[in-house]
């Protein structure tokens, strides 16, 4: 609530009365209700905001040790207690790391992307490397980083995504050959984390980082996501564009219409990872391996769980990956993106009968978009308004037993162009040199 | 000894504009309800309704459903503009879980 409040422009607090939350369920005892009614009617007289002023300015902080060793416990020690940490060990954003990493952009550190939703803090470029050197990134990362936060900004109700309890998470898509020049991981074990190839893990934390920092998505406080998967690091990774069977598109060029080679983010907020088990075990011809294994992916995505009812008419149900190799073979059968996506979409509607006994109805009555209230009266009822909601990805390691299924939970994907500085092949050659290595 | 100076991660926020002034009492009042009509809205804001006009004489508090309800209509301009139009003291907003 002082996330919302601090979100629209008022001071961080508001006059609440609080409950724990057995109080809010169904057949609940409501006694407390009566007995604390005084609290409501001091609410409505007698509160005063705690910050009835300006909320703060920006402003460095200081720690001291025995030894830089010491210094550094006790300023990730100082960051946990202030409730700006993840855990993991953090690196101080001291000025001279800031620094750095604001080589990755031309613009002015004070270039103002836009509020952070709900808490609504004030994000700039030097917001960004605040998080980006937090995180262990390089300047290189931050164009990615900003690209990736102006898509968030931009995003349908991205200010529900960061508090709702179902906790979706922002998996950031990136096109064009920034990928490689970045070592952002689109093969074996893209979700991370990789060494070799370590530019999505230190980019998602300082996403995870600005949500949390800057937007407030604090665990249990700024974000009611109940199991929050995939927070420390998001999912950044690339589309396997040298996979791309001969005649498919990109993702950026096929859901944004940016021209291929150009370097994009997109972002989709998922909710949910899994394998889906899609190669043969025994003596399937092509045609069959290729069949079955749609099928298992269909026959996946048809669950009543309503997981995609947020993106239902403009964003989509999920992303699905299918390793190079699987995409490369089914084109070889004459398979196209159009023509799977038009295959998982058929094949994944669910019968109205199976939505009723799962109670999904009353949730589509009660959906705010109208084209979505709409569609309850669609039988079976398809997980999303059209095939092209789908994301159909080229990506993975190359091996086929596997595709991938990110369950959405999207109002919208949104696709920003990546800008970098005139000096980035600079930077790349220092990464070169700091990162090469035996590798 | 060793210093380390670093950022605080947190930015600003930018204050625009004032909470709504509190009431110097509840008596003679006129009392709104905004609801998102889950999590017992139902049952907990018509309760607080009955104890309001109990406590307090002369207070009116407007029905449950005088306004749009539901987490998708109680945030927007409309609504908002329906809230100052109906000339309410002050609003009870609930629940939020």
């Amino acid at each position: 609530m002082k996330n919302a409040v601090s979100g629209v422009g008022l001071a961080p607090d508001a006059a609440m009365v609080t409950f724990p939350i057995p109080m809010f369920l169904p057949g609940a005892d409501l006694s407390s209700l009566k007995a604390r009614k005084g609290e409501f009617y001091d609410g409505l007289t007698r509160w005063k905001s705690e910050f009835a002023q300006a909320a703060g300015t920006a402003k460095m902080l200081a720690v001291e040790g025995a030894s830089y060793e010491d210094a550094l416990v006790k300023a990730n020690n100082l960051l946990l207690t202030s409730l700006w940490g993840d855990g993991l060990p953090l690196w101080p954003a001291t000025k001279e790391r800031v620094d750095w990493m604001l080589r990755g952009s031309a613009l002015p550190r004070t270039h103002v992307l836009g509020k952070f939703p709900p808490r609504g803090g004030i994000t700039t470029l030097e917001t960004c490397a605040i998080a980006l050197a937090m995180a262990g990134g390089r300047p290189e990362y931050l164009p990615v980083l900003t690209a990736a936060v102006e898509a968030c900004l931009e995003a349908e109700g991205f200010d529900q995504l960061q508090a709702t309890s179902g906790g979706p998470f922002p998996a950031v898509i990136v096109n064009g050959p920034i990928a490689k020049q970045i070592r952002l991981n689109s093969g074996f074990g893209l979700l991370g984390p990789d060494p070799q190839q370590p530019a999505g893990a230190s980019i998602g934390r300082a996403l995870r980082l600005l949500q949390q920092n800057v937007g407030g998505a604090l665990p249990g406080v700024g974000t009611m996501a109940i199991f929050g998967a995939m927070r420390y690091t998001n999912a950044v990774f690339a589309e396997d564009e040298e996979g791309l069977p001969p005649g498919w598109q990109p993702h950026g060029t096929l859901r944004h219409g940016f021209a291929p080679g150009t370097n994009s983010v997109s972002v989709v907020f998922a909710s949910g990872v899994t394998n889906v088990r899609r190669r043969g075990a025994k003596k399937e011809s092509p045609e069959e391996d290729a069949l079955n294994g749609m099928w298992r992916m269909a026959d996946f995505m048809r669950a009543p769980n309503l997981a995609a009812l947020a993106g239902w008419e403009k964003g989509t149900p999920g992303i699905m990956m299918l390793a190079p190799i699987v995409a490369r073979r089914m084109a070889e059968l004459g398979w196209t993106q159009q023509s799977i996506r038009e295959f998982l979409w058929e094949n994944s509607k669910i019968p109205m009968a199976h939505m009723r006994r799962a109670g999904a109805p009353a949730w589509i009555e009660i959906d705010a978009n109208p084209v979505t209230r709409a569609s309850i009266d669609l039988d079976p009822w398809p997980i999303c308004q059209k095939p092209d909601n789908i994301v159909l990805l080229v990506a993975g390691g190359g091996h086929p037993t596997h595709s991938y299924w990110l369950q959405a939970h999207s109002p919208t994907v949104e696709g920003r162009v990546i800008r970098v500085p005139e000096t980035f092949d600079r930077l790349l050659a220092d990464a070169d040199r700091d990162l090469a290595g035996r590798a | 000894m060793v210093k380390l100076e670093f950022y605080d991660p947190s930015s600003v926020l930018e204050v625009t504009q004032p909470h709504a002034p509190r009431l110097a009492s509840l008596e003679g009042k006129r009392i709104g309800f905004v609801s998102n009509e889950q999590w017992q809205a139902y049952r907990m804001l018509p309760m607080l309704k009955e104890m309001l006009e109990q406590d307090f004489p002369g207070v009116t508090v407007l029905p449950i459903d005088t306004f749009p309800q539901g987490n998708a209509l109680i945030g927007n301009e409309e609504t908002a503009a329906l809230v100052k139009k109906s000339k309410v003291d002050a609003v009870i907003v609930g629940n939020a879980a």
